[in-house]
């Protein structure tokens, strides 16, 4: 096979020496079979030791790997270098600030996964919630249960959605379409009943009213997770409970 | 990269140990297709602001008695006005277009005992439901039905 | 300002909503007929006189207005649209925070408009 030489420009920055990212151009000679992260995974074993990049399971399914390539967010396990010409830019994930070169900060999307609650929660506590669960101790789902919300829960936390989002650019309290997905995806699971104190998350400061249905996270999710269609729905659910909550008293929210 | 992102976007609840490099925006952003459409799609809405702020005064001047109707649908034949209604025609019909094809999708898997219809059905009944409409007022406004 | 802003976010989305359904389905006709074929006469603008205008816009059935109900409806909900679309597009180009002082503006036009179209259907 023969390999093709093509210039790799790689933003760097590094918060002990530099002002600001700047870039850096490498030769690399691209195998046809490589993916972009095959080009990077060259330069820092054969060019450039100190390139700085997240990486790990070469499959897109861990979503370390996310990145911009020629201005558009990617998975650079899962993304073909040939589909690119002779010049291929390659720069940290928009919207998130920069750590080094390559590499973002992402304590800002764990503070807001965590915010949404993503996990399940009941009313009672478990001793006294007793009858909801089958002889074997665990709760019975369907198929068809399960199939509501299953779709958003293949979500692999990559962050493409954020990098494409228009609103996380621009909105730094908005909740973003990964986290959303997620909480709609509990909400949608008939084991948890946090739906209302979610709905109440969705109305505060993250509020998913900022999402402006541009759908661009939809068109770049990796994995058919459809953000945008998550989002939206919580905004209508928000609203019903919004509306429920004017004129029915609240029930009292389930256990932390 | 199209330039900085608010500078506070994704931030970290706390300050990392090292400093880091203010967000950017993705450098194709103003660029891409995808994002002038979706551009084009909010800034329907000035086109919206016209259009009904427009008809409320023609409204208006229905209550204001038959001299000054017939000065308001006189006005109207101004060529001016007559391009301003063909490009609020035109973003009507590219906002109709595109909300349909993403309404669908938003609808939560049941509401309460109820399942929606599967999102094919949804958007066509949005169209025959727009057509329906349309055909309804025109031929109401044109004096052909009512 | 950001709170209340906050608070009245699920109706504001709702009349959106509404605007860009119920808002553009009624206004095609609209925009077509008023708009584009009187004035360039291709449908008789005659056929829209002051006494049918008065008549059709007047029109209930069972004694519900109908036709002022639509006629509200049309003129108020493209409002509500067009203020949220606005809001997006403004931090879209502007790329700044949504300034409250800014959507609580547009959705202050929505409502004196709003209040104006009811106002001018009430009036006929």
């Amino acid at each position: 096979m023969s390999t093709t030489e093509k210039t790799i420009v790689i933003s760097r920055f590094d918060p002990d020496k530099d002002e600001a990212p700047y870039t850096q151009e490498y030769q690399v000679p691209c195998d046809p079979s490589w993916k972009v992260l095959d080009a990077v995974n060259f330069i820092k074993d054969e060019l450039d030791a100190t390139v700085s990049h997240r990486w790990s399971c070469r499959m897109a399914v861990c979503g370390s790997c996310g990145m911009m390539v020629n201005g558009e967010p990617k998975l650079t396990c899962k993304t073909a270098l040939d589909e690119y010409g002779d010049r291929v830019e390659i720069e940290p994930l928009a919207n998130f600030p920069v750590v080094r070169d390559l590499v973002v900060e992402l304590d800002g999307f764990m503070h807001k996964f965590e915010s949404v609650k993503p996990w399940i929660k009941r009313v009672k506590e478990r001793a006294e919630d007793m009858e909801n669960f089958n002889e074997k101790g665990t709760y019975s789902q369907s198929a068809e249960e399960l199939g509501r919300f299953k779709q958003f829960s293949m979500c692999i936390n990559c962050m493409l959605c954020y990098a494409a989002c228009p609103v996380v650019a621009n909105e730094p309290e908005f909740l973003g379409p990964a986290a959303i997905a997620l909480g709609h995806r509990y909400n949608l699971d008939t084991r948890d009943e946090g739906t209302e104190e979610r709905h109440e998350i969705f109305r505060g400061e993250g509020t998913v009213f900022s999402c402006s249905y541009a759908n661009e996270c939809s068109e770049v999710c990796p994995k058919g997770v459809d953000p945008a269609a998550a989002v939206n729905q919580a905004k209508f659910g928000a609203v019903i409970d919004w509306a429920k909550g004017l004129v029915l008293p609240r029930a009292p929210h389930a256990a932390d | 990269m199209a330039g900085p992102a608010h500078p506070e976007a994704m931030a970290p609840p706390k300050p990392g140990r090292t400093r880091t490099a203010p967000p950017q925006m993705p450098s194709t952003w103003w660029s891409s297709p995808r994002i002038r459409t979706y551009l084009l799609f909010d800034a329907t809405g000035i086109i919206y602001f016209l259009v009904g702020f427009l008809a409320i005064k023609i409204v208006g001047q229905l209550g204001a008695g038959p001299i000054a109707w017939q000065a308001q649908m006189k006005a109207l034949e101004n060529p001016i006005y007559i391009l301003f209604h063909v490009v609020a025609l035109a973003s009507v019909i590219f906002v109709a277009v595109r909300f349909f094809r993403l309404f669908p999708k938003a609808q939560p898997p049941a509401i309460g005992p109820a399942k929606p219809p599967p999102g094919p059905v949804i958007h066509a009944g949005l169209y025959v439901l727009w057509i329906g409409l349309t055909l309804v007022v025109s031929l109401a406004l044109a004096g052909v039905i009512f | 300002m950001r709170t209340l802003l906050l608070k009245l976010e699920p109706i504001i989305w709702f009349m959106f909503g509404q605007g860009i359904m119920i808002g553009t389905m009624l206004m095609t006709g609209w925009i077509l007929v008023i708009g584009i074929l009187m004035p360039l006469g291709i449908v008789d603008p005659m056929n829209l006189n002051y006494v049918r205008a008065q008549e059709l816009f007047t029109a209930s059935v069972l004694g519900i207005p109908i036709a002022q109900l639509l006629l509200a409806a049309l003129l108020v909900l493209p409002l509500w649209k067009g203020a949220h679309h606005v809001r997006s597009l403004l931090v879209d180009l502007g790329g700044g925070e949504r300034d409250p002082l800014v959507g609580t503006v547009l959705y202050l036009i929505a409502i004196v408009g709003s209040v104006m179209g009811i106002g001018a259907v009430a009036g006929i």
